[in-house]
């Protein structure tokens, strides 16, 4: 086991703002990083070898787009109809999955970035593209 | 809900526990079935309108891009439609990766659903959350199992999501004995765990439910048929992949995003596991026969409920492949042979871990493709999925809407759909009126 973080981008990267975790995840430097689709049921294979998780997910909720929420779920589930997914699992059930089995780091945070547009095919919006920028260069500098 | 007219109405605005976005609508007046209706309503993706113009190398790739979870079975459809168009035959060995990496697939792909989707029905768990709190053991098993499936695809397929390893002709590149090798172990461990899935959830309760399915799957003479093989059904059907248009039809419902398909001399057909099962029988290994037998699964069974054991017989059964062909492999002259395109007609099926995923191309002379038709599981088995409803509500209306909404949706995982797919759907209505 290591102290050293590990940060986790999850979104689809074809479906406009919906990218804005992977970006984060890609754009970080100095830190260990993955990015996933968003059928993640098997999350905690990712921090197996980590004890600090930092999940970046696309948000839905009543605040303006660009807009950053953190949560911490070391103890608590995050919201998980702020966090949904089309897909058969989100974040959320992967990380409640993790916590049922055990297996939760000690550290987990979960960041949302409030989303606007995903149509297939559009790009990040500015102010998405502007929290992803920021994120990126605070988890790198940590 | 019942309203002021004595209609009972029974919603389930989002189905969970399947794949993709999709509803289902039920109207009762007492006993009687006014409307029953199961519709796909995730958006259409054009898949087939954007090939057009591509070059026939480029459809295996574009088209494994419609399913995070059966990428393989598009890949595979599509390179079979390709090198039949082409006259293409490639190399014992190739076809025995290729084997292999769908094999991979179908461990990935059911022991998902298996345990994580379909599991909780029977035990009366909500998600698979709850599963993991009382019954960890089960779940961290599944994981385990869903994570070789993914290892084997990384391996053959270049990755776990969107493989890109797959080629029309054979492989970008091979896999290494000492590399296949590297498998066993985690295989052997699946294989066992496998076996016992199936004593598992042949223990649970079952409803007292039958249908009389015309089942229709791929047929090999030498194995039980999953990367190829002729199409065949309960009914006597048996034809060449290339026969499909004049035996099959779609035809769009304005409930849904999903094209209904149907036999055209008979209508309602039904694929996947227990389809393959019943028409592929007596192509079982050998310990995934035996597993069948000790829990009395029956050639031709008609539950759907008992999917389930169907598909954990799958599980034992692709392991055991897996680790034949490894046995058996030899690393193959070339990775891939070359495939001049012509101008022709390509046909290919092979069996998502849904049923039969069927492609067909045209090819212009230049190798472009003139038009394609890609035809998923999910959307022939739409109307099967209904009439099962149907008859499986008839003698049920008495039961409260909460339990019955619970029934129905476990009536339509049983089919393990891929609304995703089918969309190139889920949302559920009862309506009561008395």
């Amino acid at each position: 086991m290591t102290m050293e973080r590990i940060v986790i981008g999850v979104g689809n990267r074809d479906r406009g703002d919906d990218a804005a975790g992977i970006a984060v995840a890609e754009r970080v430097t100095g830190t260990i990083s993955h990015v996933v689709p968003t059928g993640a049921m098997d999350l905690y294979e990712l921090w197996t070898a980590h004890d600090s998780v930092v999940i970046i997910d696309a948000m839905r909720s009543d605040a303006a787009v660009g807009t950053v929420r953190r949560f911490d779920v070391s103890a608590t589930p995050p919201p998980a109809e702020t966090f949904a997914s089309t897909h058969a699992c989100g974040p959320a059930a992967g990380i409640e999955i993790a916590r049922a089995l055990g297996r939760l780091p000690t550290s987990i945070e979960v960041i949302g970035i409030e989303v606007g547009d995903l149509a297939v095919g559009s790009a990040m919006s500015e102010p998405v593209e502007a929290a992803v920028d920021d994120l990126a260069a605070e988890l790198s500098d940590a | 809900m019942t309203d002021d007219n004595g209609l009972r109405e029974i919603n389930v605005d989002y189905l969970a526990r399947v794949e993709g976005e999709g509803a289902m609508y039920l109207k009762l007046d007492g006993d009687e079935i006014i409307d029953l209706e199961f519709s796909i309503f995730e958006p259409p993706r054009f898949y087939e309108a954007f090939l057009r113009g591509r070059r026939h190398a480029e459809a295996p790739d574009i088209t494994s891009r419609i399913c995070g979870i059966c990428p393989i079975a598009y890949q595979m459809s599509s390179i079979n439609a390709m090198e039949f168009a082409a006259g293409a035959k490639v190399h014992p060995q190739i076809r025995a990766l290729r084997r292999m990496l769908y094999c991979g697939e179908w461990v990935e792909s059911h022991a998902l659903h298996v345990y994580m989707l379909h599991a909780p029905d029977f035990l009366g768990y909500e998600s698979a959350i709850e599963l993991a709190e009382d019954l960890p053991e089960v779940v961290t098993n599944a994981l385990r199992l869903k994570k070789l499936g993914n290892t084997v695809m990384t391996l053959l397929g270049g990755r776990e999501i969107h493989p890109i390893n797959m080629r029309v002709g054979g492989f970008y590149r091979t896999p290494t004995r000492k590399e296949l090798d590297s498998l066993v172990e985690e295989l052997e461990w699946a294989l066992a765990t496998s076996e016992a899935t199936v004593r598992l959830v042949s223990g649970f309760d079952f409803p007292d439910f039958e249908m009389p399915y015309e089942f229709v799957a791929l047929r090999h003479p030498d194995e039980y048929a999953i990367t190829d093989g002729r199409i065949v059904s309960s009914e006597g059907l048996d034809i060449d992949v290339s026969e499909w248009p004049e035996h099959f039809e779609e035809t769009h419902v304005e409930r849904s995003n999903a094209l209904h398909a149907t036999l055209r001399e008979r209508g309602t057909y039904h694929v996947g596991p227990m389809a393959r099962f019943t028409l592929n029988h007596d192509n079982l290994t050998p310990r995934a026969e035996a597993v069948a037998d000790e829990v009395g699964l029956e050639c031709g069974e008609r539950n759907p409920f008992k999917s389930i054991i169907v598909r954990s017989v799958e599980l034992v059964l692709a392991c055991e492949e897996i680790l034949g062909l490894i046995s058996s492999y030899e690393r193959p002259p070339a990775p891939w042979i070359p495939v001049e395109p012509r101008s022709a007609v390509g046909h290919g099926a092979s069996e998502a871990p849904r049923g039969i995923l069927y492609h067909r191309y045209e090819i212009d002379d230049e190798g472009f493709i003139a038009d394609a038709r890609i035809v998923p599981p999910t959307s022939q088995n739409q109307r099967s999925i209904e009439e099962d409803l149907r008859q499986f509500v008839a003698p049920r209306t008495h039961i409260a809407d909460d339990e019955l909404k619970w029934q129905l949706e476990q009536a339509i995982r049983n089919y393990d759909p891929c609304i995703s797919c089918a969309t190139h759907f889920l949302d559920l209505t009862i309506d009561r009126v008395t």
